[in-house]
């Protein structure tokens, strides 16, 4: 209501010679908008800039620096032509000439060719980097060049609504709260830019403060569309971008994780809940189980072949479904429910504690074999399902054949040392889990070191990193651990995911605690699972051998250390753990991310037809949205209505402006002491007749009175406007300490 | 802001030679600082100028005195009841060398034309001053001159009691912005008048002393003149001057067309309606006020500072006929309507 106001109390347009030059709208900018435009600019590109590849990036970086000295060349030449033009005559004419020429218009030609070369190589590259980042940096180019061609009014609202373009595709990428914000403060940066390009006289403050208000009144509409408006599930897909990837990738060869550890983005959280959440070490988030091995890298199993034999013959049948889904009626170990919200990782691997199965919603969630799920989509936003696990159950106590022979396969005379080892392990200990344990001990006992930064291994031997540098990581433990057993005659299989997580909330040991659980990227892990007659796949970490602490509680200090020294971070996540403060800042955010992401980007149609069905109880989807629609449209019909009802009652009431407020209260204060101001007594005349009739008050209310005639009279801008106003009310306080005193 | 910026600078560079011209005319015209700010203020409005009053008081002196430091070509007539239009404006004649009519100019011809006594003139001669006071050009013969700029028409005139005066019809009273009256000077100044001309042995005439030089420059008195249109006018001082003159139509077409208003209830004005050319002559003269106070926007007080010389002679119904008329008295009808807006609230809405 307030802003109704600031419209109505606003000088009129002023005086009356301006008519003319009013008609005739020429658009031209200020120096200061040019900039302000330009700044707005490299915001936008700079909250997409992480999405880009890094040719487009120099390209547009480049356009602006050039856009940049345009804008600074110009300004010399008004300059000078400023000085010419002081000498002659002041003719203010060509004032409004000389401000077209800010603008950074550059040879149509020119533009052209840029235009043509730039489209050719998105083009070019469009295969390798995938349609969406293409389409962005079409977007993106287009954006830049527009600048370079502002002639009329309609170029730049192209301009503008190009970058808000570009900060809404920015949200295909990132959706947490930190991020939603920032977006959100840099539209309001375009909008408040938009109107500068309206108001030029007006302050930038003042119109962002107009842009906040505007926003925050559709606030409230906003979020009833959010909560009504149908979510259909989109006619496209976002998709495939394979820059956007995040997290594990379907190979591994020993010393990719390295680069994952790297990162503190957040993959996955869980919500256990009101059940206690398990030991640390209990916590194997499985992700992908990587079956085949080449000798450099371990792989997926096709898929195809394992479809292929899926429909091939209907007796296997049943033997392959086996591992596919976990059958829970078969055990009595005690279920643990839980619900987990994914990031957009643009890949389709999702997160258990095996064994588990799919508890409530199962539509877009497939089983896959080695007890993983799969998302049947890319995951573009967050996505949300729920699990229940069986933790101590054992996994698949029979292995066909085909798996078995599968999980022994090994490329022969590819790490021979290992081999010899193997042979040796498999003549001293007959007994599978023994000759497991033993591996184990033999990594505990040498000289082996856990680092994130191991040497470079030749052409990725495993027998490099057995027996000469004895530094790794999970991977290589896990790799050489893994073909180790294969080549001793043990089923084994290299399974990668995450390890462990952050408990976020008041104590995880308490069973009613409401708290999440966030593993980052940094988690990630890898270990080995091997196949033992009766117990079926057991899970055996070598990496505890070698730093019990990664496995038991997580990260050492020391560790943490090494990946803020790799990551050259400022605000790492060692420092961040070494401050109680930070920490409990960080821990807080955090929760704040959690529960936006699940209850803002995790509303999905499910949850949207699930409330109305707790509102309006059960009926027919259709009838629901006719139902919606109509009090949605009445709803806004009686708003604008009142709006207007409410806005014509004010028309014919004068709305008194701030300083005719405080003039009043003065004037009627006076008229208390018996002077009453006639009506036909300009402010001055009356100033001076309280000059003569009580001296005291004469400074004050002279002050009050002048402040009143420039605010009145003056036509001010809004800003000057403000301050007045201030000065004003502090006169008027004076005022009335001064008639305090005298009574 | 760039069209603003030329008004402060305008006035500021015009500050001296505006307050050089003002002291030049007071050295002259004794003991009516008032009058002589309103007459400068007229002429800087590009109005024309009335001087009513008795003989003997200076009215001719000012008009005088008003012209020659402006430095502006100037050329006085003397309006008797017997002076013809051609007199006025020009004529053409045959001339047998060339074989062609040529013409000859008139007085009117000047930048500034000093009508004496216009209303010792019969209507008929009064009113050939009407197209060059509105158009600012004459026709003579079915041709049209243009006529100089600046260009001004002061006229000086007697109170209509007086023998041998016609009263100027209202369409030409209507073209005069500003009519003025300058009364009686006080005690000190008369005695300063009779000083000054005792003090002047062999100066044959008084209007000696104006012979002086101009105090401004042609080039300047224009800038300050577009100066002085652009002086800013606030929404509220728009309404104020609209209020104004829609009080004085009340009685006239009884409208009262705007609701609510405190002066619905004051008591009816009787009076000529206020035309719109008033009103626009109203704004025009109080935004040379303002200029002359050297402020870039129109306050109230500027506004009621020329609306008794703007609009008394539009709201008359009678011809004045009091003697060397005084402000306090005789401007009733103006001061009712003064009274009965409300400065801070012209249309009264509650």
């Amino acid at each position: 209501m307030s802003f109704f106001k600031r419209k109505a109390t606003q000088p009129s347009s002023g005086y009356l010679g301006k008519g003319k030059n009013r008609s005739k709208i020429n658009f031209s900018l200020s120096r200061k908008n040019a900039w302000l435009l330009w700044l707005c600019q490299c915001l936008n590109i700079a909250v997409i800039a992480l999405e880009l590849s890094t040719w487009m990036l120099a390209i547009i970086s480049l356009s602006l620096v050039w856009q940049a000295l345009l804008l600074h060349q110009n300004r010399d030449r008004v300059k000078a032509k400023n000085t010419i033009k002081s000498g002659t005559q002041a003719d203010h004419r060509p004032n409004t000439h000389l401000h077209k020429q800010l603008a950074t218009n550059v040879a149509p030609v020119l533009l052209g060719m840029f235009a043509l070369l730039g489209c050719l190589a998105i083009a070019i590259t469009a295969k390798e980097v995938g349609i969406l980042t293409s389409m962005l940096h079409l977007l993106c180019f287009s954006y830049v060049l527009k600048a370079f061609e502002l002639k009329a009014r309609s170029d730049f609202y192209q301009l503008l609504l190009l970058g808000l373009f570009v900060l809404a595709s920015s949200l295909i990428f990132r959706q947490d709260l930190a991020f939603t914000l920032i977006t959100f403060i840099l539209l309001v940066i375009n909008l408040a830019v938009l109107l500068q390009l309206f108001s030029m006289e007006k302050a930038f403050a003042t119109n962002i403060k107009v842009v906040v208000l505007l926003l925050g009144q559709s606030t409230l509409l906003a979020i009833v569309l959010f909560l009504v408006f149908p979510r259909l599930s989109p006619f496209w897909q976002v998709p495939r971008a394979k820059s956007a990837e995040t997290g594990l990738s379907d190979t591994v060869k020993p010393g990719d994780i390295a680069n994952l550890t790297r990162s503190t983005k957040l993959a996955f959280r869980v919500d256990f809940g009101q059940q206690k959440v398990p030991a640390y070490s209990q916590l194997y988030w499985r992700a992908m189980v990587l079956e085949d091995y080449d000798g450099k890298q371990w792989s997926r199993q096709k898929a195809t072949r394992t479809t292929l034999s899926n429909k091939a013959t209907g007796s296997d049948k049943s033997s392959n479904d086996k591992p596919l889904t976990f059958d829970a009626s078969t055990t009595d170990v005690l279920p643990l429910n839980y619900h987990v919200i994914v990031e957009p990782s643009f890949q389709k691997y999702l997160f258990a504690l095996t064994p588990a199965i799919i508890a409530g919603d199962k539509s877009g969630i497939n089983p896959q074999t080695g007890f993983t799920f799969s998302s049947t989509r890319i995951i573009s936003q967050a996505k949300s399902y729920q699990l229940t696990s069986y933790l101590t159950a054992p996994l698949a106590l029979e292995l066909s054949k085909k798996s078995k022979q599968v999980n022994l396969r090994f490329p022969e005379g590819s790490n021979p040392r290992l081999e010899q080892f193997a042979l040796q392990l498999r003549h001293n200990y007959a007994d599978v889990e023994a000759r497991a344990k033993a591996v184990l001990t033999f990594i505990n006992k040498e000289k082996y070191a856990y680092t994130l930064q191991p040497p470079m291994l030749d052409n990725n031997s495993l027998d490099q990193f057995f027996f000469d540098t004895q530094s790794g990581f999970c991977a290589h433990y896990a790799s050489a651990f893994t073909f180790l057993m294969r080549a001793s005659g043990v089923p084994a299989r290299m399974v990668i995911g995450y390890l462990g997580g952050e408990y976020n909330g008041e104590n995880e040991q308490q069973s009613d605690s409401q708290g999440h659980l966030s593993i980052y990227q940094y988690d990630a892990h890898a270990w080995s699972e091997i196949w033992v007659t009766g117990k079926g796949w057991l899970r055996i970490d070598p990496t505890s051998a070698v730093d019990p602490q990664r496995v038991n509680s997580g990260w050492s200090s020391e560790l943490l250390q090494q990946q803020s020294a790799l990551n050259n971070d400022l605000i790492s996540l060692y420092k961040f753990k070494n401050s109680a403060f930070l920490n409990a800042i960080r821990l807080q955010l955090d929760a704040l991310d959690y529960q936006w992401t699940r209850w803002v980007i995790g509303f999905t149609t499910k949850q949207q037809y699930n409330l109305f069905k707790n509102l309006f109880g059960k009926m027919a989807s259709w009838k629901l949205a006719l139902i919606i629609g109509v009090s949605l449209i009445i709803s806004m019909a009686t708003l604008m209505l009142c709006l207007h009802l409410l806005n014509r009652t004010k028309h014919t009431q004068k709305v008194l402006s701030k300083w005719q407020v405080v003039y009043q209260k003065a004037l009627a204060q006076l008229a208390k002491q018996g002077m009453d101001k006639p009506a036909g007594m300009t402010v001055n005349d009356f100033a001076k007749q309280v000059r003569e009739q009580s001296p005291e008050l004469a400074i004050a209310f002279t002050r009050l009175s002048a402040s009143y005639n420039s605010l009145c009279y003056q036509t001010l801008s809004i800003d000057e406007q403000d301050k007045l106003v201030l000065t004003m009310q502090h006169h008027y306080r004076q005022f009335l300490h001064i008639l305090k005193k005298q009574s | 802001m760039p069209q603003t910026q030329p008004v402060i600078d305008q006035i500021q560079a015009s500050q001296q030679s505006i307050t050089d011209i003002l002291n030049k005319i007071e050295t002259v015209v004794l003991g009516k600082p008032k009058e002589c700010r309103l007459a400068l203020a007229c002429l800087l409005a590009q109005g024309h100028l009335l001087i009513e009053d008795l003989p003997g008081m200076g009215k001719t002196t000012l008009a005088h005195v008003l012209a020659t430091t402006l430095g502006l070509s100037y050329q006085r007539t003397q309006f008797t009841n017997d002076l013809l239009p051609a007199d006025v404006v020009g004529f053409s004649i045959f001339d047998k060398e060339t074989n062609r009519f040529e013409l000859h100019k008139g007085p009117i011809f000047n930048q500034v034309v000093l009508a004496d006594e216009i209303n010792r003139a019969s209507p008929k001669t009064q009113s050939a001053l009407l197209e060059a006071m509105a158009e600012q050009q004459v026709s003579i013969d079915g041709i049209t001159h243009e006529l100089p700029t600046p260009f001004f028409v002061i006229a000086t005139q007697n109170p209509l009691f007086h023998a041998g005066t016609y009263p100027l019809p209202e369409s030409q009273l209507d073209r005069f912005m500003m009519r003025l009256s300058l009364g009686f000077p006080d005690l000190k100044a008369e005695k300063q008048i009779l000083l000054n001309m005792s003090q002047r042995t062999n100066q044959t005439s008084q209007n000696v002393e104006l012979d002086n030089e101009a105090m401004i420059e042609q080039e300047e008195l224009i800038a300050i003149q577009d100066a002085v249109t652009q002086v800013k006018v606030s929404n509220d001082v728009l309404d104020y001057v609209i209020a104004l003159s829609h009080v004085s139509r009340r009685a006239y077409s009884g409208q009262a067309n705007v609701a609510n208003m405190t002066w619905d209830n004051a008591p009816e004005i009787n009076c000529k309606p206020l035309s719109p050319r008033a009103s626009k002559a109203l704004l025009q003269a109080a935004k040379a006020m303002a200029f002359i106070d050297n402020r870039d926007y129109v306050l109230p007080d500027d506004v009621q500072a020329v609306f008794y010389v703007v609009c008394q002679h539009r709201l008359e119904m009678q011809p004045n006929q009091k003697i060397g008329s005084n402000q306090s008295d005789s401007a009733s009808v103006a001061n009712q309507i003064l009274n009965c807006v409300d400065v801070l609230n012209p249309f009264g809405y509650s």
